[in-house]
């Protein structure tokens, strides 16, 4: 990867569009998991595919810069990556909690659970699973770990 | 009394609950942390006070689907060890408040003593092999980081290595006879069981079942040996003793701890603990007299003319913690009808009465260290004018140390000669050289103890002449002035100590069957003469005529210590420091460097021994193999075979992966058509950010791709290849035909969903359409829990290989390397194929 050509506008633009759009797919396909095609793994790969793009075309000092200001940190924890890798430990970190929450209903670690709520506004009844919050663990711990993969591999 | 399974479970867990606060706590009362650390420790104390008199096991279920529970178990042996470490334990938090106001890492230190003393308290109250076990390696394990206190200093990490690798290697031969005994009770009546005692089919209880089922087996000596070695090595027993002298670069109160009240301790409780099961009620001596009380005497003797060796005071205290640790497991060594009392009763004495001088002295020895800033013998002397309360208090110990009457260490050394006199008595011949033994070796005792004592008398050596020895602050004279109270009180009434605790202690360690007498002992008693009280007054006698020549001694010892052949540590350093040889070179030889080297052994060997598996069950059949695929399939199956055939034949990297994505698309593809969403949007996904990847390492990559040199190697590579992928259609085709009876799918397809009447919350039901994803989120979830794990392990280590990698460049290389890189990037900033010259040599120089 020779970052010193730089990329065509055409490729800067689409990308600008194309970004928001691939996070947004990535955050359907997180929601929408437990029924249609989708789950916290895919849609973490997708966000890391969104963060790649915006890598391969704007280079990482522009991601450092404008998306992730971090500026503290030590060596190769400093800027993004200390970010990313907080975002595995808050993922893994959820993902247990979701587990341990079910033991103080006495019933199994890692138990789920489905509360059908009556009443909510614009939905009407809606479906909750508390799978949901399993699956947004392993969304953080799926993204935290490629970026921080990528981002370090990137650095060097 | 039965004890009470609450008070005993929180006794055992509040120095554990208490450790992780050390570092929160320290932030608000700083060093007065150490109250704490003492209150937490008074606190056990006092739990275990509650239980003072109870008798018996409780269970508490551990992993109730293994069946495995935790049984703890409280008698006089484990109370005395519980009161000995819970109170100790008292006192040295309160004396580190002093010793420790000027050092480093004291949330370190403190949180790690605390659980320290809180695995000590498990080794004594477990009553199940396996935890018994845990425990045993957690005071290993703690004592290694407290002995390496002093993290940054060589002789520490020596120290702390040695005693880490001597004690546990000693507590995997343990734990290798404990699995023995278990698999030898599994052909009694009772059956398997790991539970020592306490409960009716427990290994004590049936020890006579249990000694001829090892006997039997003839495993008998075995299972007696690796429990031994457990047992020694813990307690410093020669020869491997060796870490105990190294282990005073610990902070003082940490050596007083350890010497006197735990680690040590934990070996001769091991051996009092598991004497009732070796030990038969028969006249005739036993193996473990033979094994044991040699041992015991042996080592007893070593290690005390070693201590008259010694030039530090820690040192000499050290030896003579391992010398008296042998007179302990000599006492409970020694069997026979003659001895099976008396041999315990000597023991558990001992063990209360070690403990207590021992720590006392200890911590005299940090009071002389930290006052007059030297621990060298021949540098320090005449201390009692600066130090007169200090030298009242070593009075009292070191006296006890050396058995001078009414001292209390004289009582229980006396029932050690009593116990030798008799088993020779009734067995003569070389039995003789018992009581001969314990002697000559009480002989050096009586030598160091005196010299110990020796540094508050007579007049100051000219090393000390101007250093200004002040009065230790009270938090460091409190605790040993309080255990020489207790040391004077078992000297002159030792019926109070045998009332309180040793006399229940050393009922437990009565081979079962035998009714324990009650054990009378008093001053009065003194003036009727004895054979062994002839043998106490010898020894004093000879230590009075040899202490001028102490000397003479000490420079004899030395000069001993010297010869190479005999000593434990040089066999201890040729074999750490062989060892190192032998991994480097195992290291060059396994980890070439190219990743090649490692693909080719690696692949073959995961290949055929998947074969050989598939080929030794019989599981490989033909059936369905004939199937046509359809012509779509069949289409994107050709694609597939096209790439895959232009990634053998592609001329660089870029071209290499990029045609291997063709391949990983088709798989999409084929996932698309055989109606599984989900995995085609994840093969999707991946397949384009692992190209990014490969793309973003593949310039730091060496550039010889596709030149294979050799027509063999070309015809070696391809039938790997073949191989690997003869394998994988092998294992396709035996996973897929595979026809279980009731298979798994058709639960979880009745699961997944909503079931048609349901209430607004249930559990027992997925929720959700998509079965796949329920799958991994909810009946699987474990698993996806492991997984992420994984990720995250994975990212982590990326960053670990690459952090470490770029502070060695940062180190030594980095500069030049940059430079050169620089440079080649500008000269080749304009060209179309940019990676060239430069950016190779870069690679190939890292």
């Amino acid at each position: 990867m020779s970052q010193e050509r730089e990329p065509t506008v055409i490729a800067k633009t689409v990308t600008r569009t194309v970004v928001p759009i691939i996070a947004v797919t990535a955050v359907a396909l997180l929601i929408q998991g437990h029924n249609l095609p989708g789950g916290g793994f895919i849609a973490g790969v997708l966000t890391a595919t969104a963060f790649v793009l915006m890598y391969v075309i704007y280079g990482i000092e522009t991601v450092r810069r404008d998306l992730v200001t971090r500026s503290e940190g030590y060596g190769l924890l400093s800027g993004p990556t200390e970010s990313y890798e907080r975002t595995f430990a808050v993922g893994l970190a959820l993902a247990v909690a979701s587990g341990v929450a079910a033991m103080f209903f006495e019933v199994p670690f890692l138990t789920q659970a489905v509360v059908f709520l009556e009443g909510v506004p614009l939905y009407g009844t809606l479906e909750y699973a508390s799978a949901l919050a399993f699956d947004l663990g392993v969304y953080f711990v799926v993204v935290g770990s490629l970026l921080t993969i990528l981002a370090v591999v990137g650095k060097e | 009394m039965q004890p009470d399974a609450g008070v005993l479970v929180a006794a055992l867990a509040l120095p554990f609950v208490a450790a992780p606060l050390v570092p929160v706590l320290f932030r608000v009362l700083g060093q007065r942390v150490a109250f704490f650390a003492a209150t937490v420790a008074a606190g056990s104390f006092g739990l275990l006070a509650t239980q003072y008199g109870a008798h018996g096991a409780v269970q508490l279920p551990w992993i109730p689907s293994l069946g495995v529970t935790l049984t703890l178990y409280v008698d006089g042996l484990a109370l005395l060890i519980g009161f000995l470490a819970s109170g100790v334990g008292v006192l040295v938090f309160t004396y580190s408040y002093g010793y420790m106001a000027h050092e480093h890492g004291h949330v370190k230190y403190y949180a790690t003593l605390l659980a320290f003393m809180g695995s000590m308290l498990g080794v004594a109250f477990a009553a199940d092999l396996l935890a018994l076990f845990v425990f045993w390696e957690l005071t290993s394990v703690t004592s290694f980081l407290l002995i390496g206190h002093h993290q940054r200093e060589a002789d520490s990490q020596y120290a702390a290595r040695k005693s880490m690798l001597i004690t546990v290697a000693g507590g995997l031969f343990m734990l290798a006879g404990f699995l023995v005994l278990a698999f030898a009770s599994g052909d009694t009546a009772a059956g398997r069981t790991f539970v020592l005692i306490g409960t009716s089919d427990s290994l004590i209880a049936n020890g006579e079942a249990v000694r001829e089922a090892l006997r039997a087996a003839g495993l008998f000596v075995p299972a007696l040996a690796l429990v031994a070695v457990g047992a020694v090595t813990k307690s410093a027993q020669a020869p491997f003793h060796v870490w105990l002298p190294n282990a005073m670069e610990a902070p003082t109160p940490v050596s007083a701890f350890l010497h006197s009240a735990t680690m040590v301790k934990a070996g001769v409780y091991l051996v009092g603990r598991f004497r009732p099961l070796f030990v038969p009620d028969l006249p005739a001596v036993p193996e473990w007299t033979l094994l044991l009380a040699t041992l015991g005497l042996v080592s007893m003797t070593i290690t005390a003319i070693l201590a008259v060796g010694a030039t530090d005071i820690k040192e000499l205290l050290a030896y003579s913690t391992a010398s008296h640790l042998g007179l302990i497991i000599a006492g409970y060594g020694l069997a026979g009808a003659e001895a099976l009392e008396l041999g315990a009763e000597t023991g558990a004495f001992h063990i209360f009465n070690h403990a207590v001088f021992k720590a006392t002295l200890f911590l005299v020895a940090g009071i002389v260290a930290h006052e007059a800033h030297t621990r060298k013998i021949s540098e320090l002397g005449g201390l009692r004018k600066d130090l007169p309360i200090v030298a009242g208090i070593t009075g009292i110990a070191a006296l006890g140390m050396a058995g001078v009457p009414p001292f209390n260490g004289f009582w229980s050394k006396e029932l050690l000669f009593e116990t030798t006199y008799y088993v020779a008595t009734a067995n003569g011949g070389w039995f003789w050289l018992y009581p001969a033994i314990a002697v000559f070796g009480s002989v050096f005792t009586f030598l160091y103890s005196l010299k110990f004592l020796s540094l508050f008398f007579g007049d100051r050596p000219e090393a000390l002449a101007d250093v200004d020895v002040h009065r230790p602050p009270l938090s460091m004279l409190a605790p040993p002035a309080l255990l020489a109270g207790i040391a004077i009180v078992a000297g002159v009434v030792p019926q109070v100590a045998i009332d309180a605790i040793v006399q229940s202690a050393f009922e437990a360690s009565v081979p079962v069957g035998v009714e324990a007498h009650s054990l009378k002992l008093s001053i009065p008693k003194l003036f009727s003469f004895t054979p062994y009280l002839g043998m106490s007054l010898l020894t004093i006698a000879l230590g009075a005529v040899a202490y001028p020549f102490y000397d003479r001694l000490h420079a004899g010892v030395r000069r001993a210590r010297a010869v190479p052949y005999t000593s434990p540590n040089r066999y201890y350093d040729s074999l750490t420091e062989g060892a190192n040889d032998v991994s480097r070179r195992v290291a060059i030889a396994v980890h070439g460097g190219a990743f090649r080297t490692y693909a080719a052994p690696l692949l073959l060997a995961t290949a055929t021994i998947a074969l050989a598996g598939y080929a030794a069950a019989g599981t490989i059949s033909v059936e369905g193999v004939g199937a046509l695929p359809s012509a779509p399939l069949a289409l994107v199956l050709g694609v597939a075979v096209v790439g895959a055939l232009a990634v053998a034949r592609a001329p660089s990297h870029i071209a290499g992966v990029l045609t291997l994505s063709i391949l990983g698309f088709m798989v999409a593809i084929v996932y698309i058509l055989a109606n599984a969403p989900d995995l085609a949007l994840t093969q999707l996904v991946i397949e384009t950010l692992v190209l990014v990847i490969f793309l973003l390492v593949l310039d730091k990559l060496p550039a010889y791709y596709g030149e294979i040199r050799s027509r063999a190697r070309t015809v070696a590579d391809a039938a790997l290849a073949s191989l690997v992928g003869f394998t994988v259609f092998a294992t396709v085709i035996i996973a897929t035909s595979a026809q279980p009876d009731g298979p798994i799918f058709e639960y979880f397809l009745a699961r997944a969903g909503v079931p048609a009447e349901h209430g607004p919350v249930f559990a027992d039901y997925g929720g959700g359409s998509n079965v796949v994803n329920v799958i991994l989120v909810d009946f699987r979830a474990f698993d996806t829990l492991g997984e992420i794990s994984v990720v995250a392990m994975a990212a982590l280590s990326v960053l670990t290989l690459i952090g470490m990698r770029a502070q060695t460049d940062a180190g030594v290389e980095n500069p030049e390397v940059t430079e050169g890189e620089e440079g080649a990037a500008v000269a080749d900033g304009g060209t179309p194929d940019g990676s060239s010259a430069g950016d190779r040599n870069g690679g190939d120089a890292r």
